[in-house]
């Protein structure tokens, strides 16, 4: 797994990296979509998948606003053989890449505890 | 004038005395005048026509019309004639009849009260112009896609997103507004961006996107032409329950949609 040098979200990515079936975490620019901190396994590509993540989350939080929904707190994209979730505040978006396999609850608990690390 | 008629029975004074008659009212001299003038002169139109008036006069419109039709056969163009079968068909509901009799009399040379009911006739015959025809509600119809299986009254509400961010049937109220607008303006190439995600990660297709807020749960999923159906429910709602939603709204999105490109 390649691991970052340490920075604020270094343990957040850690413990999610923990989690059964985590490919990966990402923490990246809400608006520019570019990584500022990740823990990804070999062959998992971040980047893209990051800008990607970043975005739909944007547009989620976006969404919801102005329909009057509230404050987007918790995005899962889910695919055929695994899903991405992510939390956000203040312009930066936490992420995890997870294999079908995972425990999206106990994933969300922690994307969720990591959401202190943006404030 | 009865004096004169007096002194000369066969005088045609008979018409102008039996006309005051009827005018007065007084129909069954009128007819008496009348009926002794016409034995001096049966072939007398204007006679036949006077009988013609005090029968109407008196409601015998048959007879009435007997009367006018035979000042017709001595005067074709009797003026008289024409007009008072206009008007007693009129009365008898043969519009056609009246239309024909009146728009004779005109040409005729009858007065501007002829032509005033000529008019009228006309336009009680004119065609009514067709009702137009009642559209379908399409709009409306779009819009309560998803009633009966989101509960408004209960915060929910549905929509189907297309790939340019439109929200194109159902809707979403939220403390008495429609917020389908809003909520699909961002949703702008959502089904293009996930799919690109997880295909990048080798994840396959992608099946759902579930966003929780303070407020709401909401929930998407892919349908056909690049669109997305979209759910949304009060925070708090099992998860398990938005997606059975979400897959209940997608079957019939994909119904709607199959419909409309048909």
């Amino acid at each position: 797994m390649t691991t970052a040098r340490r920075s604020p979200f270094t343990g957040v990515l850690a413990a999610l990296a923990r989690q059964r079936g985590v490919l990966g975490s990402i923490v990246v620019g809400e608006l520019d979509g570019i990584v500022v901190d990740s823990q990804l396994q070999m062959g998992v590509e971040g980047d893209t998948v990051a800008a990607l993540t970043a975005s739909l989350f944007r547009k989620a939080r976006l969404a919801a606003a102005d329909a009057g929904l509230g404050e987007a707190v918790f995005l899962q994209l889910e695919a055929e053989s695994g899903r991405v979730c992510a939390v956000g505040r203040n312009e930066l978006v936490i992420l995890a890449i997870a294999e079908a396999r995972a425990n999206v609850g106990l994933l969300r608990v922690e994307l969720l505890r990591g959401l202190e690390a943006l404030a | 004038m009865s004096e004169e008629l007096a002194r000369d029975p066969s005088s045609r004074i008979f018409l102008p005395l039996g006309e005051e008659l009827r005018r007065r009212g007084d129909h069954e001299l009128a007819l008496r005048v009348a009926l002794r003038g016409l034995e001096r002169h049966p072939h007398d139109a204007d006679a036949h026509d006077l009988l013609g008036r005090i029968a109407a006069a008196t409601g015998q419109l048959e007879r009435a019309m007997d009367e006018w039709s035979m000042a017709l056969s001595i005067a074709p163009a009797h003026t008289g004639a024409l007009k008072g079968l206009g008007f007693v068909s009129c009365q008898m509901g043969r519009l056609d009849d009246a239309e024909r009799w009146l728009a004779s009399a005109v040409e005729a040379g009858g007065d501007a009260g002829v032509a005033a009911a000529l008019d009228a006739v006309r336009a009680e015959l004119a065609p009514t112009a067709p009702e137009a025809p009642v559209l379908p509600d399409a709009l409306g119809a779009a819009r309560r896609l998803f009633d009966g299986l989101v509960s408004a009254e209960g915060g929910e509400g549905a929509l189907v997103v297309d790939r340019d961010g439109f929200a194109v049937a159902g809707r979403h109220v939220v403390a008495g507004v429609d917020v389908g607008e809003f909520l699909a303006a961002h949703l702008t190439g959502v089904s293009d961006e996930a799919a690109r995600a997880v295909r990048h990660l080798g994840l396959g297709g992608w099946t759902t996107i579930v966003v929780e807020t303070s407020t709401a749960t909401v929930a998407l999923a892919p349908t056909s032409e690049d669109a997305v159906v979209v759910v949304a429910a009060p925070v708090g709602s099992p998860g398990g329950y938005v997606r059975r939603l979400l897959a209940r709204a997608r079957i019939r999105a994909a119904g709607w949609l199959g419909a409309e490109a048909a």
